[in-house]
């Protein structure tokens, strides 16, 4: 058994150790805003926080998280100022990507509250888009940023 | 469409052709309001198959499109609810499930707004005329004195209103009316505005169900490997180690079929990691057909190219002009197959219960799909629900059945709900892909430098197999888009087409043959701009002229109108400050195409700093008629230049054996966010019928390019993808 803190909750997995954390939230406790794309850390659509740091949920095995926080897209309040940006802009299409990039968005502006484009460029250029939403998802994040400072 | 004079509802519907064609009305005759899942309780007010008006006021709308990120939700709720006078976001959208009363739901080509425009507008106003109708009715008073507003009617001279709701039981005994009035254009209040997607809340939630979100009770996980080769037989397997790793349920062997779907060994499991561990595990040996690489299949296509293909469009007498021209230009390009990539992979549950057939699946075409499931259970497609998922990209991937024949398969094996996730090397070895192709262009000039004679000799790998195994030649449809509608006036025209086989599997990607064919013509007329001295937007302009129908084009519905290409050209090219002084290692490359009836002009814009290009701005103009949404036509447009720029770039499949050698994101590479150019959209303002938006924004993207890249360092790339040519 694997104890950890989802979206502030505790809850416990069974899974074999060296199941990637991606496929425990998705299969074993139900949290499917996490998606898969690529399951070698290159598309980044399966972003969540571990302990507020962006790691890729798809080549994290379940027992290196034993104890500590995982936050998903599900524990993102609705009115945290990227989703509102993300509004705003509408920025999706079809929206598979989204909760990644959302994910990598959120732990950038809590690092770095007023990045630049260069910032934004390389701490969002571990996660594709096939739709093409990067111009938005920029745009949106400038738009978090001064949002967030006011 | 079929006007009913003086007809119920129930008639209406079971006759009309006002929502369907009137065949397929008629094939369901007396079931239809029945089973009509809308009208399934009494008290609704059902005017089509599409619209529910519940006793609370509650709209419902069926979306009989597929949503993969066009924004197609969005667009038919905008339409009805303009025209029945409701709040957008009041509307509860259900996703029909392949239904054949609910008409062509194959979600392709670019036409759902096209195909909907008038239709849907005109249900939405007639179930306006009848909830009005219904008040006056109760107010005895005439329907003129009175009108529809935000889910109200009113009665025009008092304050006196009564809610859609309220109307609803005495609207539904109404008759049809015949000729419902659509909205003037001057009191539309949402069609042409730019409006967020009906689905924003779940997406951003996480909320939003993908096809391989769903999760239903009892079900099992799978992973299946796949014979390496179209046609591949396994020649041995050993499943030992496989069911030994934990977690392994089943070790189960599928029968291709051929068209679609190759051997392979399904690996069943509690959860989709045990099923990818035990796939792992598996040993199995396959037995493959003799087939070829990548280098055999381009010197087919080079080799065809050397004579007469079958000839598509003859104007005039190309071969005389040949002989005497001034000057003759030649130019040869090729272009890889590509593979969609859509971010979710494929994945499909399904369960099979004794006659029984149920099915999650993220589809573009599930008509198509019930009709193969249906085939290959033996079951009548009534016997088969099919729920249509939101899809994770489409791209023209998710039109095929495969990866839901799998799941039915296994499905049927296992006697209980399974889901077949696929893997991101699946979906990239496993492809129906964008054909390979290569192009043969030939122009004669008289001494002025002016055209005389095109001669396009299109060579590539026919998606016509899809329909015809045995297909050797393209298609009309396929020649026709981008070379046999060759919008520019020369007098001398041939268009000749060839093919050659392959043994991996083709068809529709985003734009599809426009994709090689505009990046031939374009280059081409770049290359001609440059041979003569002159300008390569002027050079199409004067090409273009005299603006109007083409006397070739005149049947076509709606024809196209080489003014309106001159239009979108002329925009792009000041957009982007066209003939501007460029400083040392910067180009500006330019290219217009027409596609799924629509206008695009493409302007890119780079910079070389040494061998490393940045793209960095891109300007495009579109002209797609009357327009629903103008927000998602930005949002296309913006993902076009993206997905187009994938492409050009890096998008190349190639093949050793047929085998295909790429597997994943490091070596199929798309556009990342640090490469994206800063792009500006202009949608131009047109009283035109309402035309293609999710693909005709891709095919001048290459094209475009590479004229910038020539500018930029005087190489000319004809051959793609263009990272293969910078290192």
């Amino acid at each position: 058994m694997i104890e950890l803190t989802i979206n502030g909750v505790a809850r416990k997995i069974d899974a074999t150790p060296d199941m990637p954390l991606l496929w425990a939230l998705r299969d074993v406790l139900g949290y499917t805003g996490t998606k898969f794309g690529c399951g070698m850390s290159l598309c980044g659509a399966c972003t969540v926080h571990l302990n507020g740091t962006p790691i890729r949920a798809c080549v994290t095995p379940v027992s290196s998280v034993q104890g500590m926080k995982v936050t998903t897209i599900e524990g993102i309040a609705a009115n945290h100022p990227v989703k509102e940006a993300w509004k705003k802009l509408n920025v999706p299409q079809c929206g598979y990507c989204q909760s990644g990039q959302i994910m990598s968005a959120v732990a950038l502006l809590a690092q770095k509250h007023h990045p630049t484009e260069s910032e934004i460029d390389q701490a969002m250029a571990g996660n594709l888009c096939r739709c093409g939403t990067y111009p938005r998802i920029k745009s949106a994040i400038l738009e978090a940023a001064q949002k967030g400072s006011k | 469409m079929n006007h009913i004079e003086g007809k119920t509802r129930r008639a209406f519907l079971q006759e009309s052709g006002f929502w369907l064609g009137s065949a397929l009305v008629v094939s369901y005759g007396g079931q239809l309001i029945e089973k009509a899942a809308l009208a399934a309780d009494a008290a609704t007010f059902a005017p089509s198959l599409f619209i529910a008006i519940a006793p609370d006021g509650k709209v419902t709308l069926v979306c009989h499109r597929s949503e993969m990120g066009q924004g197609i939700r969005t667009s038919m709720a905008m339409l009805l609810a303009d025209e029945l006078e409701v709040d957008l976001r009041s509307i509860t959208l259900v996703q029909a499930d392949g239904d054949e009363r609910y008409g062509d739901q194959n979600t392709d080509g670019s036409h759902s707004v096209s195909m909907n425009w008038t239709r849907l507008r005109e249900a939405g106003a007639a179930a306006r005329e009848m909830l009005v109708a219904a008040a006056a009715k109760k107010w005895a008073v005439a329907p003129e004195s009175c009108h529809a507003q935000a889910g109200h009617v009113y009665r025009n001279a008092s304050k006196k209103s009564l809610t859609y709701g309220e109307l609803v039981a005495a609207a539904a005994e109404l008759k049809v009316p015949a000729h419902p009035k659509i909205k003037a254009d001057a009191q539309l209040r949402l069609i042409g505005t730019g409006q967020p997607s009906v689905d924003l809340e779940p997406m951003l939630a996480g909320k939003s169900v993908f096809g391989i979100d769903v999760v239903v009770d009892e079900m099992v996980y799978a992973s299946l490997e796949r014979a390496p080769t179209v046609g591949g037989k396994i020649k041995s397997l050993d499943s030992a180690a496989a069911l030994a790793s934990p977690g392994v349920l089943k070790v189960v062997r599928l029968k291709g079929i051929r068209k679609y779907t190759n051997n392979a060994v399904a690996v069943v499991a509690g959860n989709t990691w045990s099923a990818l561990q035990g796939r792992r595990a598996l040993k199995v040996e396959w037995e493959n057909e003799a087939v070829s690489g990548s280098t055999e299949l381009r010197a087919a296509l080079e080799k065809s190219l050397e004579s007469p293909g079958k000839n598509f469009r003859k104007d005039g007498d190309f071969e005389a002009q040949l002989q005497g021209a001034a000057r003759v230009v030649e130019a040869r390009y090729h272009a890889p197959f590509l593979v969609h990539a859509t971010m979710e992979p494929l994945a499909c549950v399904a369960r099979v219960l004794g006659d029984d057939c149920e099915i999650w699946a993220p589809t573009q075409d599930p008509q198509g799909t019930l009709k193969d499931v249906a085939k290959l259970l033996g079951f009548k497609e009534n016997k088969i629900k099919l729920h249509v998922t939101m899809l994770g990209g489409g791209f023209g991937r998710k039109s095929q059945p495969d990866f839901v024949l799998e799941a039915v398969a296994l499905a049927k094996e296992l006697g209980r709900a399974v889901k077949i996730t696929w893997t991101r090397e699946d979906e990239i070895r496993h492809g129906f892909y964008h054909p390979e192709s290569t192009q043969r262009m030939t122009a004669t000039l008289d001494k002025q430098g002016k055209v005389t004679g095109w001669r396009h000799r299109s060579a590539f790998t026919t998606i016509a197999r899809l329909f015809d195994a045995g297909a050797t030649e393209p298609a009309g449809f396929e020649m026709g888009m981008g070379c046999t509608n060759f919008p520019y006036h020369v007098p001398h025209v041939l268009c000749e087409g060839s093919s050659a086989p392959t043994d991996v599997r083709v068809a529709w990607l985003r734009s599809v043959c426009n994709i090689f064919h505009a990046f031939s013509v374009n280059s081409f007329l770049d290359e001609l701009a440059h041979e003569t001295g002159r300008d390569a937007v002027q050079l199409r302009l004067d090409m273009l002229e005299p603006y109007g129908i083409p006397e070739w084009d005149k049947k076509s519905t709606p024809p196209l109108d080489t003014g309106r290409l001159a239009n979108v050209l002329k925009l792009a090219a000041s957009q982007s400050g066209w003939g501007r002084k460029l400083a040392s290692g910067t180009g500006l490359g330019i290219a217009c195409h027409y596609s799924f009836k629509s206008y695009v002009a493409v302007a890119l814009e780079v910079k070389m700093k040494g061998s490393k290009l940045q793209v960095t701005r891109a300007d495009c103009v579109i002209d797609s008629g009357r327009i629903v949404n103008a927000d998602s036509v930005k949002a296309q447009m913006e993902g076009s230049m993206i997905f187009g720029l994938s492409a050009a770039l890096y998008g190349e499949i190639t093949l050793k054996g047929g085998m295909v050698e790429q597997s994943n994101f490091h070596d199929y590479s798309l556009m990342r966010m640090p490469e994206a150019p800063k792009i500006r959209v202009q949608l131009v303002k047109s009283d035109a019928p309402p035309t293609g938006v999710g693909e005709p924004g891709v095919p001048s993207v290459a094209p475009a390019l590479c004229a910038a890249i020539f500018q930029a360092t005087g190489k000319r790339i004809r051959d793609l993808p263009v990272a293969r040519h910078l290192s």
